[in-house]
């Protein structure tokens, strides 16, 4: 399974049924009165030509190895959503903070003081877009 | 005489001090991301689009628009001095990088903002000149044209961008169905939207680029975990006269070819600087030199780069349809600002066209200062660590989705689609056609059930009109040229195998 090439052709082969089944839950209508659902059903059935095609061609041509490292990924997806629920349920000014501590977790080094320096500033950026240029930051 | 007049006309509006600053911030912002690691100008200009929104129109359309021509010349002073492209200086990095280790990075840098300027201002010319014209031609077009033409886009971006295919099309159909999601314009029917109320109004064009430029690109970097040494070396800019005679014939030639491609479906920047390096490489008179650190491997393609970035436009002004995905981001930004791009924007909205041409000219001129007499000073952009660039990025990405509509769910989105980025990055799949499909795919789809409207279901429509009949079959001789080419590269990899074999039996 750990073949590039195939993944991906499986993957796409699953997005295309995905949209695909799903717009047979619209109304299709003939070709010349279109429903909403003619024309995804017909984009997902091209896509899954081509998804075919990219299997097919995954058994000719060389596997190449697939590589996930998802520790900086899942990091910095954490970053971001908890930027948002703490600017929610707090303010903005710990959503930046909380940002830049959980996403240099992914980073080569890791730094209090430093993260702290970074912070400060982009807390002071963030002022700036509000007062300067109008953005509506819940900052406080 | 029309257009000397015109372009007067557009300097009177470029010129005001309020656009001036525009056109300066474009220019700048532009240059840094395109030193920057982790953001490309395609990112970048999404960032900025909700920012635009209290900006006039005039002064909005030229900074964007400065961002994506700076981002080139940043882009190719990061791939001279250290030899690391991020959005499409790749062949800079050759020749560009060989006279840096010969310790001529000043004399590089010098040829590549000379000639970037150069490049620039002819494809200007080519621009006032052709987007009138072409905007005649675009008259004739008719839905199922218009729908053949964004094929044509498709597969040519495609190929360009990924150089399969395969991947590029799958991209840009993924594009497209993602662009269906939200209500359906005809008939008000909520498609793939499973209910939520934020998803109504389809999936935002921000999130999206963010997710798959901005984040995916970032952890592309932190997986990679390089720490780039910055650069230290002494710059000496100024060229004797022999050296500055020869960039002027190599820079004219990549004007040109720059010109010609950036027009073309699925050209631009990349495919026309390697086209400007092969064509020096066979006629210029230093050709022996090309490829260990010559002048000429520099100038050229610094040109056609230029060059391409401007005369890209001409697609999207004039026929309405953007060539690749930078071009359907600023359809974009033409769109939110209440602007159909297509003929009748020259006409309609002639100030914005012409101030937008000649901001081009005054942005050359402000890119030549700041690449060529400052350019040591943008160096000390690299001492930056990666540590405290890449938390600046997150926040940047946060406050531009956040800002679109002022909602905090938006920010789900883009991390959902800064996974769906990481997952296509690791499957190799360029998320750029992707872009383009998702900006065109509602048009796509419009035009597709217009033609089928107006033809009662007839798909001979599309090959019994002369403009799109000839466009599919482009599509198809291209398709088969590409099959035709796989076919005897598998045959040519099986065929020393049927012989060892042979050899043993």
């Amino acid at each position: 399974m750990n073949d590039r090439n195939l993944v991906r052709g499986l993957f796409l082969a699953a997005l295309a049924l995905a949209f695909g089944l799903g717009s047979l839950r619209y109304p299709i209508g003939t070709l010349s009165r279109a429903g909403p659902g003619l024309f995804p059903l017909l984009v997902s059935c091209l896509l899954f030509l081509i998804a075919v095609a990219t299997i097919v061609r995954s058994r000719f041509v060389e596997r190449l190895p697939l590589q996930f490292n998802l520790k900086n990924i899942a990091l910095v997806l954490l970053a971001l959503c908890g930027f948002s629920l703490v600017s929610r349920f707090v303010n903005m000014m710990a959503g930046i903070a909380f940002m830049v501590f959980v996403g240099t977790l992914a980073g080569t080094s890791y730094s209090w003081t430093r993260n702290l320096k970074i912070s400060a500033g982009l807390i002071a950026v963030a002022f700036g877009f509000q007062k300067l240029l109008g953005l509506n930051l819940p900052l406080y | 005489m029309d257009v000397l007049h015109n372009l007067a006309f557009g300097f009177e509006h470029a010129l005001t001090w309020q656009n001036l600053m525009f056109c300066a911030i474009g220019c700048t912002v532009g240059t840094l991301v395109g030193l920057l690691p982790g953001l490309g100008p395609l990112a970048t200009i999404s960032l900025l689009l909700p920012l635009t929104y209290s900006i006039p129109t005039g002064g909005a359309l030229i900074m964007l628009a400065g961002i994506y021509y700076g981002a080139q010349y940043g882009d190719s002073v990061s791939a001279i001095t250290m030899k690391i492209p991020h959005a499409s200086s790749i062949v800079a990095c050759i020749d560009g990088y060989q006279m840096t280790l010969k310790g001529k990075t000043g004399l590089a840098l010098f040829t590549a903002g000379v000639s970037s300027f150069i490049g620039g201002s002819v494809a200007i010319i080519v621009l006032s000149w052709l987007a009138p014209s072409l905007g005649e031609v675009a008259f004739l077009f008719g839905p199922a044209d218009y729908c053949a033409l964004m094929l044509v886009g498709f597969v040519c971006v495609s190929f360009v961008t990924t150089g399969s295919l395969l991947n590029g099309l799958a991209m840009c159909l993924i594009g497209v169905l993602l662009g269906q999601i939200g209500t359906d314009v005809n008939s008000g029917t909520p498609r793939f939207t499973f209910d939520l109320a934020f998803l109504a109004e389809g999936v935002g064009l921000v999130s999206v680029a963010l997710g798959c430029f901005g984040i995916a690109e970032i952890t592309k970097n932190l997986d990679a975990r390089e720490e780039r040494t910055p650069f230290t070396g002494k710059i000496h800019l100024m060229p004797t006269w022999a050296e500055f005679k020869r960039i002027i014939p190599s820079a004219l030639r990549g004007s040109a070819i720059g010109s010609f491609l950036g027009i073309l479906p699925g050209g631009g920047p990349v495919i026309a600087q390697f086209a400007a390096y092969a064509v020096d490489k066979k006629f210029s008179k230093y050709k022996h030199e090309i490829g260990s650190g010559a002048i000429e491997g520099v100038a050229g393609q610094a040109a056609a780069d230029e060059a391409a970035a401007r005369t890209s436009f001409i697609p999207l002004m004039s026929i309405g349809i953007p060539e690749n995905a930078v071009m359907a981001l600023m359809m974009a930004a033409f769109i939110i600002k209440g602007i159909q791009p297509g003929p009748n924007m020259i006409k309609e909205h002639g100030d914005l066209f012409w101030g937008l041409v000649a901001s081009m000219w005054v942005g050359n001129c402000f890119l030549l200062l700041l690449n060529v007499p400052l350019v040591r000073y943008w160096l000390s952009v690299f001492k930056i660590p990666y540590n405290v660039l890449f938390p600046s990025i997150l926040f940047f990405c946060c406050i531009g989705t956040y800002s679109v509509n002022n909602n905090l769910d938006d920010i789900f989105v883009t991390a959902g689609f800064g996974l769906a980025g990481y997952v296509f990055m690791r499957l190799d799949m360029d998320p750029a056609p992707l872009m383009l499909g998702f900006i065109l795919g509602p048009m796509l789809e419009e035009n597709f059930r217009r033609a089928m409207l107006l033809s009662r279901g007839q798909f001979s429509a599309f090959v019994s009109r002369p403009i799109s009949g000839t466009l599919l079959g482009l599509i198809a001789l291209f398709v088969l040229w590409q099959l035709a080419v796989f076919l005897v590269q598998s045959r040519a990899k099986a065929a020393p195998v049927g012989d060892s074999q042979a050899k043993y039996t």
